[in-house]
């Protein structure tokens, strides 16, 4: 047997396994919800904290991303790889999450913290990462930032999820590229 | 640095960031709490399902015998003057009461949206920001306004989402 067949061997098995995980928490299971979890919090914390850009209110939004995935699972047909879905649910419970504890008249009346645009920059160094960088971005232009460049969605989608115009999308994503490269010492 | 060549070492980084990075606390017992409470809030509301006709038969009748009350009383003694906050308190008992009756109602019928409870939550804090700033400024009636105004688009959010016409479509 070759070491190709070995692999796609163990990819199906772990494809396998997974959707019998998944058929088990959509009859119920809550210890397979377990599993699941353990299987997944890195991906849906990994992305809450880059959307949230603090670490605490990145945990309360990945709880409620679990469970709101709870009732939503049984929405899952299968027809996308399962992390796929699972993304696209952790960016949306994930943003509105984060609306909500931002509060309705902040939204209202678009009053964005622009203190982190306005802060000056530590020098560069090579022990800051981009991760450190991406986080001291304005709220508005991290989400976008994130969500084009890391997560690879479109500004149509993005102006979708985010309640704003295509244009400002794309503004706040130059934005965010402008102050990353002034921060990285890159100016 | 030409845009070109700050383009390439951003992408360049990018591609090394880690996909997955883990909590400082485990957030499961959380969680478990949240589902174990959403699961005891179901069966509440299932023993309660069979007697929903009832309760919004009550409550109707309730409703149909609070406003006979409030006609006759009106008939002999000149209406209650409400202030401020009194007329706040009044109008949200109100509109939740007309909204738990909208929710029973529906209880059992799927709703268009997924995300419509949600919605529904987001209102509500609107309703409450409205309604500190009320606390504030109780005579201020562009406030009042907004939040009959929210009000209503609970509503209407609750009965769109639940509506057969819309569900064929």
């Amino acid at each position: 047997m070759t070491q190709g067949t070995v692999v796609a061997a163990a990819d199906t098995f772990a494809e396998k396994s997974e959707r019998d995980l998944i058929a088990a928490v959509q009859q119920g299971d809550k210890n397979a919800y377990h599993k699941l979890y353990h299987a997944y919090i890195g991906q849906v914390y990994g992305l809450c904290y880059r959307l949230a850009g603090d670490r605490g209110l990145a945990e309360d939004a990945a709880q409620e991303v679990f469970i709101q995935l709870w009732r939503k699972i049984g929405n899952f047909k299968g027809d996308s790889k399962f992390s796929t879905w699972l993304h696209s649910v952790t960016s949306n419970v994930c943003i509105s999450y984060i609306r909500k504890q931002k509060g309705w008249f902040q939204r209202m009346f678009n009053i964005e913290d622009t203190d982190a645009a306005n802060e000056v920059a530590e020098p560069s160094s090579a022990e800051v990462c981009l991760d450190d960088y991406i986080q001291r971005l304005p709220e508005r232009a991290r989400m976008v930032f994130v969500l084009h460049a890391i997560e690879g969605y479109r500004h149509e989608e993005i102006a979708t999820m985010l309640g704003m115009a295509v244009g400002s999308s794309k503004a706040q994503f130059h934005r965010a590229k402008q102050l990353l490269k002034e921060w990285m010492g890159y100016d | 640095m030409t845009k070109q060549q700050f383009d390439a070492q951003l992408e360049a980084q990018l591609a090394e960031l880690p996909k997955a990075q883990m909590p400082q606390r485990d957030l499961w017992p959380g969680i478990e709490l949240a589902l174990a409470r959403e699961e005891q809030h179901d069966d509440a509301r299932s023993s309660a399902g069979d007697n929903r006709r009832t309760v919004v038969w009550a409550s109707l009748a309730a409703s149909v015998a609070v406003v006979g009350l409030v006609g006759v009383l009106s008939l002999r003694s000149p209406a209650p003057q409400l202030d401020g906050m009194q007329l706040v308190n009044a109008l949200s008992a109100q509109h939740e009461q007309q909204k738990n009756a909208l929710l029973v109602k529906f209880q059992d019928q799927p709703a268009l949206t997924q995300n419509w409870q949600q919605q529904l939550d987001e209102l509500d804090s609107a309703s409450e920001a409205i309604k500190a700033a009320l606390d504030q400024d109780p005579d201020n009636m562009a406030l009042l306004k907004m939040l009959q105004k929210v009000h209503q688009q609970q509503i209407d959010l609750i009965e769109r989402v639940h509506s057969p016409k819309w569900q064929q479509i």
